[in-house]
């Protein structure tokens, strides 16, 4: 089965607001219902709001995929709500594992840790790269993920073994690894340089301790305060 | 540009983290440049972004976890300084808009859950009126943008009425990347440095202390 570019620009232009409306008690569902309710004929529309009517919820990047899927399912006319919903309870779960990983933890910080080092070099280039390259890799997500999902079905979700996840995780867990060390090159030779060393420790035991992100946030704010006040 | 303009732009920015795309533009980086740009002086802006954005490198939204808003952060920190440097020492204005930037990304954390608690009554509604799907659900944009917008303006009218004594503390430059540097450092150990990659990480480390030597 093919899709039509119409309805594909309709499901790719309602896939950047999938979380306008996020709410904790249906999370994305009405961004959900609004991919689908903007593709489907009217029939499938009384079947689709009947059916989802609950909780949604993955990876903003990786809903095109289960949207893709979904629509496919209706398109096919599936009578049977069940399976269109245990295939929407597995595939969110998964997509949203494995898009928080490879996009959250690793492929967005990388980039932009990169980014941030290269502006602080040679200035505007260093955004530009980001917006480029970021730009690229969650477009092509959800480009391929409305096509991949339609052609494939509930089979769709094979797709998270494919080199597109495993392969450009490791690639961009390197980049961050290689940039975590370059950034050794953006101090100077003074001897005031030497307090990265304890505090970069300090911070870390925060972190490795799990401490939460508020109250990392506030000893930063004292210790900046401290550190003016004291003339450091 | 006055706390008002640069308020609607910095909440037209944010709706890209909370209502449109999430594209990266509301990444402290990118809007720093935008809003450096805004105000002519681009290397601030750019300078302001990327330091702040090293302190927020590890904020991750996994799952239905909200850290401090980093994006709120970049916003608010980089318009702060702008504000804050017309009436300020680059030193007080940097330490102000810092401290700025900070409350108001934990209070954005605080705002950011009252907004989705907010959008329950949108999903409830909708459950009981199926056919105002579009309405319900579009009407996340503008609680987004009203969200952000409040509390830009409160912040940058607060910056603009600021004027710090010239005997408090400032805070230099030096320190600003020194700390910086330090967050984005254990930052980035936290999130890539593991048995697996340490070699990338030493690559790294020789290749910045050519750089620097250099």
């Amino acid at each position: 089965m093919r899709l039509s570019t119409t309805r594909f620009l309709k499901i790719l232009l309602s896939n950047f607001f999938i979380q306008t409306s996020w709410s904790f008690a249906a999370m994305q569902e009405l961004g959900f219902l609004t991919s689908l309710k903007m593709v489907l004929s009217k029939d499938s529309q009384k079947k689709m709001i009947a059916t989802h009517k609950g909780i949604f919820n993955t990876h903003p990047y990786m809903s095109s995929y289960i949207i893709g899927a979904t629509v496919r399912a209706y398109d096919e006319g599936i009578d049977t709500p069940e399976e269109i919903k245990n295939f929407i309870s597995i595939s969110e779960k998964s997509f949203a594992s494995a898009g928080d990983l490879l996009i959250w933890q690793t492929m967005r910080p990388a980039l932009l840790l990169m980014a941030t080092i290269v502006s602080l070099h040679f200035g505007i280039v260093g955004p530009i790269l980001f917006l480029v390259l970021y730009t690229v890799f969650h477009l092509f997500h959800r480009i391929k993920g409305i096509y991949d999902g339609y052609s494939r079905g509930w089979d769709v979700i094979y797709c998270l073994k494919s080199t597109r996840f495993t392969s450009v995780q490791y690639l961009f867990e390197n980049l961050g690894a290689l940039s975590c060390g370059l950034l050794i090159s953006l101090i100077s030779l003074q001897i005031n340089y030497l307090l990265i060393v304890p505090l970069s420790v300090f911070f870390i035991l925060l972190l490795v301790r799990g401490i939460s992100r508020v109250t990392i946030i506030v000893v930063f704010m004292l210790l900046l305060v401290l550190m003016a006040w004291t003339h450091l | 540009m006055n706390a008002l303009t640069l308020s609607i732009i910095g909440s037209f920015i944010a709706l890209d983290k909370y209502a449109f795309g999430e594209f990266g533009i509301s990444q402290p980086l990118i809007s720093g440049t935008i809003i450096g740009a805004l105000y002519g002086d681009i290397g601030t802006g750019i300078f302001l972004g990327a330091i702040l954005q090293l302190i927020c490198l590890g904020g991750l939204p996994i799952g239905t976890d909200i850290p401090p808003d980093a994006q709120t952060a970049g916003i608010v920190g980089c318009g702060s300084y702008f504000i804050l440097r017309l009436s300020n020492t680059p030193g007080h204005a940097l330490l102000v808009a810092t401290l700025l930037a900070f409350l108001t990304s934990i209070l954005g954390g605080g705002t950011d859950i009252v907004l989705r608690h907010f959008h329950d009554r949108l999903f409830h509604r909708f459950q009981h009126d199926e056919e105002r799907l579009y309405i319900y659900h579009f009407a996340g944009l503008f609680t987004s943008f009203l969200r952000t917008f409040l509390m830009f303006l409160i912040v940058f009218v607060t910056a603009s009425l600021i004027t710090v004594p010239p005997h408090l503390p400032q805070l230099s430059r030096q320190l600003f990347i020194i700390i910086g540097i330090s967050m984005g450092l254990a930052n980035a150990s936290y999130l890539f440095v593991k048995n697996s990659t340490i070699v990338y990480t030493i690559v790294g480390g020789l290749c910045g202390l050519a750089l620097l030597v250099s």
